[in-house]
């Protein structure tokens, strides 16, 4: 099993629609997709229309007898289970903190299971927390939306600064996200960070309104507008992804 | 009260401290059918090595949990002491119970979300109230659409076996299913009908199925053709949180007398285990019949289709005290389906195992033959000798091609992507003498001669033996006959493999490597009757030794192959590049026979020595007296 996580440092860049629709795509290409929402705030669990529940709380998730099996739903895709958030993960740092190896702890409950999945995609809480380090900890590679603005370099930059000084680090795929193609300066700042930054994936994700309504659907986009650019994009991107991860 | 629903007949119900990883034995018991049983205190049974299911609920709590897994159930009577269960397989799951935390103390729940099947036959005339009866729950039907499935696996049925199955289901589009018990299924549309691996996608579907099937092909196994509708239930948000799939007018392509009921199936959505149990148990409420097998299962059964593929045993049960005659017959009756098996697919190429199988067949019973003197008549023994040298002969050298591209990536890319391209002219040049190879094979197995030798072969096979003018040895005791033939072989094996030195010629070398395989073939065809441990101690031993040996002789074969394909080459126009690179492969497989050769007494060393023999000696004396 091959364990991504969608992550930045800022927040609000499309992370958990990147997660979702990612994990839609990977499941059409024939994947086992387990997502795992560790966002408190659990959108990744609206969106494929799951209770938002773990069960015990997150301290008994993340204790020695904790186990993500308990907490598998499947989703309307066949080929995708989740892990749902619910509000108790504000308190994951806590509990992590509380544990003999916070940074080994996701990868420790992700193992159990590593043989029923392709797939794990983690959708992270923005920021740099104990929790992004068990993140990193678990992670073979961290998929980092990237919204095109003057800063984003800088954003990815202090994300590969941070990973190289606690190794082992995951490969780092940034990815062009929300891109609004009427818009020269972002057109210009996108193919700087394409030629520039190492690892940054081909395939950029426009700022469509179909990715807004999701949040209406509920669903990933590829369920409601299959034949959408957006959806198009994300095929594209889960393709760059699948060419880094499993060449 | 504890109480289970279980799927397909006998299974065992547990609970399992997920703290001290024990089971309480008073709370499991042997279950059967489809209907809630109470567990009641000490009902067990002796002897459980089976897959077990777990559903557990009681009267106000219903726990969504499944276990699954092999496990090996002690005999545990009424009161014994609860056991220890890290002999469970690696699935299984210590699950804790909500609903019993208080009178168990023990707060914790976890659970194993499964897929769950759960088929019911429907009466043609009851379709419409089935149906019906479970829209009432909010089951939402779609539009009825055609579907053909074709259910595929490799000849000996290695997805099968390993618990999947591969559906390339036909509607709409094309998509291939693969799925199974405990396993969560994947898709992936395809544009055609994959046959070998090459034919999908780089991804972990290829691999997954890859590191069952390696270079066998996909055959369809059965083919149904029928119209499927698909009932929905969602909950207030629209989740999904069960399926009811009803199939009707089912067609086995090809079998057209053969009919098939129309059937429901409930299919589980983990997490909301329920809603299952509700609708079944309305369904179960309508008088429907539940079945083991889904709807596709029992199109295969009703097919006479053996899921479990083909697979050949070199062995068959032996006794030592039986007469040598007819245990001898047993083994090479054995093998003959092995070679009937394996005719066809060799002839027409469905994949290179097919071949590989035969030839293994072939030689396994050219050894028994060899070591058949004083056995079987010698008016028998004499043709049958001739006839399977001539057949074995004739396949080798497109098993030599066959292993050769299948090995040319191994060869050729450590020379560098430069030598490989310069390369693929050569690669062309082996594919068509592979396919002349495999033409004059299918010639060879298409023949009167090859009919008539088998035809003869299996009639004596199957005759019944006349204890007249039978050979001196007929009657003596297997086991001590085939102690002898073994003995002989393993001193065979030892007195020349201490002939061979660094100036050995390769001729000589093969020649040992062919003494190894009559061994190890032996000791395979009559390994029902030897005893495992020293067997398996012993054959280790001698398989480093082969490796060695079938390194070696790969190499030298290449080589010479290559050396009689440069003058062809050459005078084919072929660039500086490629006789460079052709060069360069040479020397390669130089540098590997090299290295085997000068590998080979250390190997052949540790088969010399008095740990071999000691394992050797055990294994004949358990046959020998």
């Amino acid at each position: 099993m091959k364990v991504l996580a969608t992550y930045s440092i800022k927040g609000g860049v499309g992370k958990t629609t990147t997660a979702v629709n990612l994990a839609q795509q990977a499941a059409a290409s024939g994947s086992r997709v387990l997502l795992w929402d560790l966002d408190p705030q659990g959108a990744a669990t609206f969106f494929v229309r799951v209770k938002p529940s773990v069960k015990g709380g997150v301290e008994r998730l993340v204790s020695k007898a904790g186990s993500l099996a308990a907490n598998i739903h499947a989703t309307d895709d066949p080929a995708v289970h989740i892990v749902p958030a619910d509000f108790s993960l504000r308190h994951l740092d806590l509990a992590l903190d509380n544990t003999k190896h916070p940074t080994r702890r996701l990868a420790a409950l992700l193992e159990p299971i590593a043989d029923r999945y392709d797939v794990a995609l983690l959708d992270c809480a923005p920021g740099i927390t104990l929790t992004s380090e068990s993140v990193f900890g678990a992670a073979d590679a961290l998929i980092v939306p990237t919204i095109p603005t003057t800063l984003s370099e800088r954003t990815v930059d202090q994300l590969t600064g941070f990973l190289s000084e606690h190794p082992p680090a995951p490969m780092v795929l940034p990815f062009a996200s929300m891109l609004d193609r009427r818009k020269r300066l972002q057109r210009d700042i996108v193919a700087h960070l394409m030629a520039d930054v190492a690892g940054f994936l081909p395939t950029a994700i426009p700022n469509a309104s179909v990715i807004e309504q999701m949040g209406i659907q509920r669903s990933p986009i590829a369920d409601f507008a299959p034949n959408s650019p957006a959806t198009l994009a994300y095929r594209r991107l889960w393709a760059d992804i699948a060419a880094r991860i499993w060449s | 009260m504890l109480r289970r629903s279980s799927v397909e007949g006998d299974s065992v119900a547990c609970l399992v401290d997920p703290a001290s990883n024990s089971m309480w034995p008073q709370r499991f018991g042997v279950l059967g059918g489809d209907r809630d049983v109470d567990l009641g205190a000490g009902q067990s049974s002796a002897g459980f090595d089976r897959q077990i299911r777990c559903n557990v609920d009681d009267a106000n709590t219903h726990l969504d949990g499944f276990v699954l897994g092999e496990v090996a159930l002690p005999d545990v009577g009424a009161g014994a002491e609860p056991f220890d269960t890290r002999d469970v397989g690696q699935d299984e799951l210590a699950f804790g119970l909500d609903g019993h935390a208080n009178s168990m103390g023990r707060p914790d729940a976890t659970f194993d979300a499964l897929v769950l099947v759960s088929t019911f036959q429907v009466p043609e005339h009851d379709t419409t109230a089935a149906i019906a009866s479970i829209a009432q729950f909010g089951f939402v039907f779609g539009p009825r659409r055609t579907v053909t499935t074709t259910l595929v696996d490799t000849f000996d049925g290695r997805l099968h076996r390993a618990g999947l199955r591969l559906e390339l289901r036909t509607s709409e589009g094309t998509e291939l299913v693969l799925s199974g018990q405990d396993v969560v299924p994947a898709h992936l549309s395809v544009d055609a009908v994959p046959r070998v691996l090459t034919d999908l996608p780089p991804g972990p579907f290829r691999s997954r199925v890859a590191s069952l099937i390696d270079v066998r092909a996909l055959l369809p196994q059965v083919r149904v053709r029928m119209e499927r509708s698909a009932g929905v239930w969602r909950d207030g948000t629209g989740k999904t949180v069960a399926i009811a799939e009803l199939y009707e007018n089912v067609h086995i392509i090809n079998r057209p007398d053969i009919d098939r009921a129309t059937t429901i199936e409930i299919h589980e959505v983990p997490g909301y285990a329920e809603r299952i149990r509700r609708a079944r148990t309305v369904l179960r409420g309508v008088g429907l019949e539940q079945c083991g097998l889904d709807t596709l299962a029992q199109c295969a059964a009703a097919a006479d289709v053996d899921l479990a593929g083909f697979k050949a045993a070199a062995t068959v049960p032996l006794e030592p005290d039986m007469a040598a005659l007819d245990g001898i017959r047993a083994v090479l009756a054995n093998l003959e389906v092995a070679i009937a098996a394996n005719w066809q697919g060799a002839i027409d190429q469905t994949d290179t195992k097919f071949l590989h199988d035969l030839r293994i067949a072939l030689r396994r019973t050219r050894t028994v033959i060899a070591a058949s003197k004083s056995v079987v008549p010698a008016e028998v023994l004499g043709p049958a000798r001739e006839g399977f040298a001539w057949l074995a002969g004739a396949t080798g050298a497109a098993r030599d091609l066959d292993v050769y591209l299948l090995e040319w990536k191994r060869y050729t890319d450590p020379l560098g992507v430069q030598a490989a391209v310069a390369l693929e002219p050569v690669r062309d040049v082996l594919a068509r003498h592979h396919a002349d190879a495999h033409l004059g094979l299918g010639h060879v197995l298409g023949s009167e001669r090859a009919a008539a030798l088998i035809a003869e072969w299996r009639g004596w096979l199957a005759e019944p033996v006349s204890n007249e003018s039978l050979p001196r040895r007929a009657g003596h005791p297997l086991g001590k006959v085939a102690a002898k033939r073994i003995a002989r072989a393993h001193d065979a094996l030892i007195d020349q493999g201490r002939l061979i030195g660094p100036d050995t010629p390769a001729d000589d070398v093969h020649d040992l490597r062919k003494d190894a395989k009559k061994l190890r073939y032996l000791i395979e065809c009559f390994s029902s009757m030897l005893p495992d441990k020293p067997r398996k101690k012993y054959v280790k031993q001698l398989k480093a030794l082969q490796e060695n040996l079938g390194e070696h002789q790969d190499a030298e074969v290449h080589i010479k192959l290559l050396s009689f394909l440069t003058p062809e080459l050459d005078a084919a126009g072929a660039d500086t590049n490629l006789m460079v690179a052709v060069g360069q492969l040479i020397q390669r497989l130089g540098q590997t026979r090299v290295a085997a050769r000068s590998e080979f007494a250390e190997r052949f060393a540790d088969y010399d020595s008095p740990a071999t023999r000691r394992s050797f000696d055990s294994l004949i004396e358990a046959i020998a007296t």
